[in-house]
């Protein structure tokens, strides 16, 4: 029954989404429908739809829909500006540039731009992922793995042979964003060969060919490989009917490990417990915390930075001063007769006579004295 | 003391012994220590230096900071998460000292894949083609003539509390909590946009794709762009910041923070899925079968305990002290609808109270008053719900569908045990 409500509600919702765009947004049509549509999203969640110019918590302006259709603030790309931007590369080989690539020029390149943070023979390291563990066809059995009631037990290998879905995500993110400091730099070529050499240390084949050392890779081929964990991953994306595959799995929470009171989940107040459970506590874990941690509401410590007093003088006493004991004025001398520290002294705690402390600067002592040996002689020392 | 004397209006030799203890507390290290519980306190009867004097002229931080007192409310990194030299790593929130529900733009999460990019709003473009009528380049004052919308939501990284799937690691709720923020964020709606263009019907996927050094790109199903989702410039009320995507970046309202591309430059609908790095290699949950969930989209139902933490704990709390424990809910697929408490690691649970704006896809404050008693042994365990009918599972019940190796998405209860001397420590309760 829940079913059946759903998918009725699935194809109102496709049917609206259309309508908004062929009959613009003014339109009442569908507006009970786009009502009902909006309650549960694909996520397995629920949506606000606008009722009564609000969503939600939140008023929306009804003109803004109204309207919207009328707007085009923008311009329309140029060819070849679509062509510069519009580079990613899908599975189905759109995308992807003609070229080829050996093995042998791989590990070249690798070992000249990339060992430093894969490691040898992409084995990780230096805080960058993995590329190859080992055979890719061998370790993708190892996916099953799971720590859950073995700590000790071996994890599963996820790196690009065991795990990854698509080749074209390989030659896609190499051209886009490596090597990591310097994207973009490499060739269609370069990127072959560098493909190349992940298959290699993969251990993988294409149609039946082993990737060997002597391997040269190509447009043609790349299209004929095949990951050995392409049917891994859920639910479906693939294909016209993907979306309702996709919003048909998040509405069963059992799907991803949830927990729903409208499918049976319970909201147990007392007594919830089996009593298996027990406490685990932190054994080891995870330090090394930057900046160490601390709640303490203290002075920082603060690098005494050199200011200049002519700059000081300018924002902070010239007002004042300007008028009266200007900088290395003749007024100065019988102040400077009391001595130095008298001056300082006063300077840095203010006086009766007007002086606010240090100027009203928030300065240290040391470099507030610098301004009173400029106001007092005209001089930077 | 019992109860009821307690919560009379306190008498002066109260007040001073309080104070007492507070002052040793607060400023421990220096010598007010008093043996005279009646003695004056020393902050009232002195003058205070910044009282007596000048303070700083209006002209002071053209941009305001701070004080320089809470410099150690900091975004903070582990060495273990320091992938790519810090570039391809994530800086976690405070949420220790997290107020209500809006964090600050200077301590929101960071998380970038090649470094933060300094974008240059003038050479700013954004590009929309693909199934679509009429594509369009956008200038950024172009972008941002289209009429805006504001809304408040936070961003969640699914690897929040991922580190944790076999056993608690981090003893501090910034670490074990704090891959996440909330902010109001100011933006255009997408389906606003793109009334004009002419979607075709035929389309099913939009590439989002970032213009930063990793040109970070995510897939995301068209109907959460003809939903909710928003391309946002404004972030609490200014521009974004550069670690969150300036000056542009799609929001995907409860939607993992790494759909919600920043440096945003290009969208592009098409009919089939892109398979982009990081929604393949990695953000997707690998489970016991073998097979992985992919395009996982919205952060479930969640919730912690902020407050007692391990940062800060209740070790200056004396019996019979009442005390305020507050927390966190969220939800990335609707409203927070309530909160359970418990005080025996999920055994049995007491409704605690929401408090404030209750907003979807929004942090939503919670709290429960407590009258602390010295020397008990507390496990503190909460439990949020949403309008979707989504409850927290226990761990029991997460792992025995995810198992312990799906990096991603864990939104089990947590448990904070707060021990005799007052102390607070992650503890988990599972078999």
């Amino acid at each position: 029954m829940f079913k059946l409500d759903r998918k009725l509600i699935i194809t109102a919702s496709t049917a609206a989404a259309v309508a908004l765009f062929t009959l613009g947004c003014g339109g009442s049509t569908g507006t009970t429908e786009s009502k009902k549509a909006s309650k549960i999203s694909i996520d397995g969640g629920v949506s606000y739809p606008v009722v009564n110019d609000k969503t939600g918590p939140y008023y929306v302006n009804p003109q803004v829909a109204q309207d919207a259709p009328k707007i085009y603030n923008g311009r329309v790309p140029t060819a070849n500006e679509l062509k510069a931007w519009n580079k990613d590369i899908m599975p189905d080989g759109t995308g992807l540039p003609e070229g080829s690539g050996s093995v042998e020029d791989g590990e070249e390149i690798y070992d000249a731009k990339c060992v430093m943070c894969h490691g040898d023979f992409g084995s990780g390291g230096g805080g960058y992922p993995a590329l190859s563990k080992g055979n890719a066809y061998d370790l993708q059995k190892t996916l099953t793995n799971n720590r859950w009631k073995d700590p000790d037990a071996d994890g599963p290998t996820r790196e690009f042979g065991s795990y990854w879905p698509q080749a074209s995500t390989l030659f896609w993110y190499i051209k886009d964003g490596m090597p990591h400091p310097f994207s973009k730099s490499l060739s269609d070529d370069e990127v072959y060969a560098l493909v190349a050499y992940v298959l290699n240390i993969n251990e993988m084949e294409i149609d039946g060919v082993e990737v060997d050392d002597e391997y040269v890779l190509d447009r043609e081929k790349f299209l004929k490989i095949k990951m050995p964990n392409r049917n891994g991953f859920e639910p479906n994306i693939d294909g016209p009917n993907a979306l309702p595959g996709v919003r048909a799995y998040y509405a069963n929470a059992k799907n991803f490990g949830a927990q729903n009171l409208n499918q049976g989940a319970v909201r147990c107040m007392k007594d919830c417990q089996k009593a298996s459970v027990k406490t685990k506590r932190i054994n080891g874990g995870i330090t090394g915390f930057l900046p160490p941690m601390s709640d303490v509401r203290d002075l920082p410590a603060v690098k005494e930075v050199k200011v200049d007093p002519k700059e000081v003088y300018k924002n902070a006493c010239a007002m004042c001063h300007d008028s009266y004991l200007a900088p290395g004025s003749d007024e100065w001398a019988g102040y400077v007769a009391e001595g130095m520290d008298t001056v300082y002294a006063k300077a840095i705690k203010g006086t009766q006579g007007g002086m606010p402390a240090k100027g009203g600067t928030s300065l240290s002592d040391a470099n507030f004295k610098t301004v009173v040996d400029y106001i007092t002689t005209g001089k930077v020392k | 003391m019992n109860n009821k004397e307690s919560q009379k209006v306190l008498d002066r030799r109260d007040f001073f012994k309080k104070t007492a203890a507070l002052s040793v507390t607060a400023i421990a290290g220096t010598s007010l220590v008093s043996s005279n519980a009646r003695a004056d306190d020393p902050a009232i009867m002195n003058n205070v230096p910044w009282g007596q004097k000048w303070g700083d002229p209006v002209t002071a931080n053209r941009y305001g900071v701070p004080s320089k007192y809470e410099h150690n409310v900091l975004r903070r990194n582990t060495k273990l998460l320091a992938s790519g030299n810090f570039r391809a790593s994530i800086a976690v929130a405070p949420i220790q000292e997290s107020m209500g529900i809006i964090t600050p733009n200077g301590l929101f999460f960071s998380r970038s894949h090649g470094g933060v990019a300094h974008v240059d709003p003038h050479e700013y473009r954004l590009m929309i083609h693909g199934l679509v009528e009429k594509p369009i380049v956008l200038t950024l004052e172009q972008l941002k003539r289209y009429p805006s919308v504001t809304r408040t939501h936070f961003i969640e990284c699914p690897a929040n509390g991922g580190q944790e799937w076999r056993g608690p690691q981090f003893n501090s709720i910034q670490f074990a909590k704090g891959f996440m923020s909330c902010a109001e964020w100011t933006g255009v709606y997408l389906k606003t946009i793109l009334a004009d263009l002419g979607l075709k019907p035929e389309a099913q996927w939009m590439l989002a794709e970032g213009s930063d050094n990793s040109e970070m790109g995510r897939t995301i199903p068209i109907d959460k762009v003809l939903d909710d989702a928003m391309i946002v410039w404004g972030q609490n009320g200014e521009a974004l910041r550069p670690e969150q995507g300036y000056p542009v970046r799609i929001l995907l309202p409860g939607w993992e923070g790494n759909l919600c591309v920043k440096w945003l430059k290009r969208l592009e609908f098409s009919t089939e899925p892109w398979y982009c790095k990081e929604e393949t290699s990695k953000y997707t949950d690998l489970k016991p079968t073998g097979k992985a969930i992919q395009h996982f989209y919205a952060n479930e139902v969640n919730s912690t305990v902020t407050s007692p933490s391990p940062e800060i704990d209740w070790t200056h709390l004396k019996d019979g002290d009442i005390v305020e424990i507050e927390g966190l809910a969220w939800s990335g697929m609707g409203t927070i609808k309530g909160v359970d408490l418990s005080f025996d690691g999920g055994k049995n649970y007491v409704e605690a109270k929401l408090k404030g704006l209750v907003l979807p896809k929004s942090w939503t404050r919670w709290s429960y008053i407590h009258t602390y008693k010295k020397g008990d042994v507390l496990q503190l365990t909460s439990r949020a719900m949403d309008d979707a009918g989504y409850i927290q599972p226990t761990i029991d019940q997460e792992v025995s569908v995810m198992g312990v190796e799906a990096v991603y998405h864990r939104n089990a209860v947590e448990t904070w045990e707060v021990n005799a001397k007052g102390e607070v420590n992650h503890v988990q309760i599972r078999s």
